[in-house]
């Protein structure tokens, strides 16, 4: 038998700006690293329009000059290149104890591509992998982007599935540094779809996968601002 | 003083190497115990390595950008500020950055030597090992000798040039057991440190087709007809065994599948891991989950002590009579590649009677491993200001059946958990020893961090 991990689940119905999410992932983060043995958590929301870069990430994937951007620019501490948030974009941000999920980064994230693939296969979609690069891809156009970071094995990020928003913002830079392979969106393929009837599906595809019992914070568990 | 390795850190167990994205702290920047140092990127996901010790981060020898294969030494870091330039000038110079990363050394930790199978004793007294030749550079481009500070003070006790030498350590360093060689004396390993494989004494009894050996002596500490007085280890072991009858234990016994932690085994033994480390990992961790387990009556009888820390320590036979307990210190907390040189400084130092007294008898917990016999059930006399020894017996191919009726062959091992029942009750020692044959049955890649 195996028992389902008990994990908060934070969703925010409004986009939020990146920093208010970003504050609340590492609230949740220094909350399971002081009591490590405490509940997962899970956010689930939509950002303002902004771009992220990675620890690492380059500039030269700017199309624009990172001094003036057109819409918010926050360098974050994440893997990966530059990427871009906006409304009808489902990012999900799972702070987990990954010591529960097998202590291997490349699995957690093999992990997060199949709560995708699980999700598209739902709705009768085939979601690709492309060796080498993390991701969801659908007929050659990558849907979902994913990075994670880690702590003392806890997770913060975690991956950003377009559903139905506008894809212009991706315009203004490479994403994720890969020049020849377009982003796509699942409303191309299935029109009838949006970000808010695919959250629970989505919350769902994640619970499976990763065994847990989602429900919603205990007073003593809110976050300011939440 | 005490120099601590920061080492390239295993995201993945398919990772090999791993990139350097940013130092979170420069030299001689002051470092808390638990603080992030650096962030290591493998692919799109990034982890933040934290040091296990306070002090000062004393050199850099990975710069951002540049890639270390996992369990590389790529920071140091010091107790003191004075200590940093010591170590800093000992350090090798790190690569520029854009450099192709250097292969691993390959020469394994002396102690990850295989004993020499045919020469075993068949009592637990250690057999002596040549130490793998030794294959790094000692010194850097820039003329530097790079040794550690107990190889410089034994070439200086012994007169060896250090500048003659090459170093097994990493980055080529020189290690006291470099300084042994180069003086001749065999570098001995005690078998009893080495691992639950299957007894290969066993193995060769049995075969009629070698060439007839002569039987080998089993150990003995007097002639026939003599009468020997003991030694002070073994006058000291006695008096401790003798406390141990004040104690009311009990034991229990539980049978581990070890398939895949031997097949982990095959993946760090390269990386200089032993299996002492790595059984040594596996009860730190899973006594950090139990407290009760690590915890003994105090000396007075009146109260239960519990631990700050979880220490194991690990039985090891003296040639001359007697054992000792080196320690693994933080067991739960410290990465299976510094556990593994630790133990080997430790035993070395052990058999030349260096050890201080708190390499010794800090233990909270400890482990004896009889396995390399190819014993296959043992069990152990509790040492005394302890709550619990384990006692392992070997890993051997076993037919096992499924509940289904099936059946499969897998390596198992016995292990048999000696307890004060004053402190640690039955149901306490089963959940312990369950959750142990958990981890090593079903996750022992998470012992690598």
């Amino acid at each position: 038998m195996c028992l389902k991990l008990d994990a908060i689940l934070f969703e925010a119905a409004q986009p939020v700006p990146f920093l208010l999410g970003w504050e609340a992932q590492r609230s949740l983060q220094q909350r399971l690293l002081l009591d490590p043995e405490g509940p997962e958590a899970v956010l689930l929301l939509e950002h303002e329009a902004c771009y992220t870069l990675g620890r690492g990430a380059s500039e030269a994937f700017l199309r624009f000059d990172p001094a003036a951007p057109p819409l918010p620019l926050h360098r974050i501490d994440r893997g990966g290149e530059v990427t871009h948030h906006a409304p009808g974009q489902l990012v999900l941000y799972p702070v987990l104890n990954l010591q529960r999920h097998g202590a291997d980064l490349h699995l957690y994230m093999r992990q997060l591509e199949q709560v995708v693939i699980d999700l598209l296969a739902g709705l009768d979609l085939q979601g690709e992998r492309i060796a080498g690069l993390t991701g969801v891809w659908l007929e050659g156009r990558k849907v979902a982007a994913i990075g994670v970071g880690a702590r003392r094995w806890i997770s913060q990020h975690g991956l950003a599935l377009n559903v139905d928003g506008d894809l212009a913002g991706f315009a203004a830079v490479v994403p994720c540094g890969l020049a020849d392979h377009p982003v796509g969106r699942l409303a191309d393929w299935r029109p009838e779809l949006t970000s808010e009837g695919l959250r629970q599906p989505l919350l769902a595809a994640l619970a499976d996968r990763f065994g847990l019992a989602l429900r919603p914070p205990k007073p003593q568990e809110r976050l300011q601002g939440w | 003083m005490a120099t601590h390795e920061i080492f390239m850190p295993a995201l993945s167990s398919t990772m090999t190497e791993g990139k350097i994205v940013e130092w979170l702290k420069k030299p001689g920047d002051k470092v808390e115990r638990g603080e992030s140092v650096l962030v290591v990127e493998s692919d799109k996901a990034d982890m933040d390595v934290e040091s296990f010790n306070e002090g000062f981060l004393a050199a850099v020898l990975m710069p951002a950008g540049g890639t270390a294969p996992v369990g590389e030494t790529i920071g140091l870091i010091v107790e003191t500020e004075a200590e940093i330039a010591e170590a800093a000038a000992k350090a090798p110079a790190a690569p520029a950055a854009a450099a192709a990363p250097a292969p691993a050394p390959a020469a394994a930790a002396p102690v990850a030597a295989p004993p020499a199978p045919v020469a075993a004793p068949p009592t637990p007294a250690p057999a002596p090992v040549v130490a793998a030749p030794v294959v790094a550079p000692a010194s850097t481009a820039s003329g530097r000798v790079v040794a550690s500070p107990r190889a410089k003070k034994l070439a200086s006790q012994l007169g060896v040039d250090l500048g003659g030498l090459r170093g097994s350590g990493p980055h080529g360093r020189i290690q006291a057991d470099d300084v042994l060689a180069a003086t001749g004396q065999p570098i001995t390993v005690p078998r009893v440190a080495e691992g639950s494989g299957p007894a290969a004494v066993a193995a060769a009894g049995g075969n009629g087709a070698a060439p007839a050996a002569p039987a080998p002596a089993g150990e003995a500490f007097g002639r026939p007809g003599e009468s020997v007085s003991f030694n002070t280890l073994q006058g000291a072991v006695n008096r401790n065994m003798l406390a141990s009858l004040a104690v009311p234990c009990f034991r229990v016994g539980y049978t581990i599948t070890t398939t895949k932690l031997d097949a982990f085994y095959k993946q760090v033994k390269p990386k200089g891991v032993t299996m002492t480390a790595l059984l040594a990992k596996a009860v730190g961790v899973v006594l950090a989950r139990h407290p009760q387990v690590n915890a003994a009556t105090s000396a007075d009888g009146s109260a239960m002590s519990f631990p700050a820390a979880v220490n194991v320590a690990v039985a090891v036979a003296m040639e001359d009579g007697g054992l000792i307990t080196p320690v693994l210190a933080n067991a739960d907390k410290t990465d299976i590649y510094s556990m593994a040189r630790n133990w080997a400084d430790l035993v070395s130092r052990a058999r030349s009677k260096q050890l201080q007294p708190e390499e010794y008898s800090t233990g909270t917990f400890t482990l004896s491993n009889l396995g390399m016999f190819g014993v296959d059930r043992f069990d152990a006399i509790l040492p005394p200001g302890t709550g619990a020894i384990l006692a392992v017996a070997a890993s051997r191919p076993t037919v096992v059946a499924g509940k289904d009726g099936s059946m499969r062959v897998a390596n198992q091992m016995q292990v048999n958990l000696t307890c004060d029942h004053r402190t640690i009750y039955g149901a306490h020692a089963a959940a312990f020893l369950k959750d142990l044959a958990q981890l090593i049955e079903t996750n022992p890649e998470s012992l690598a961090l």
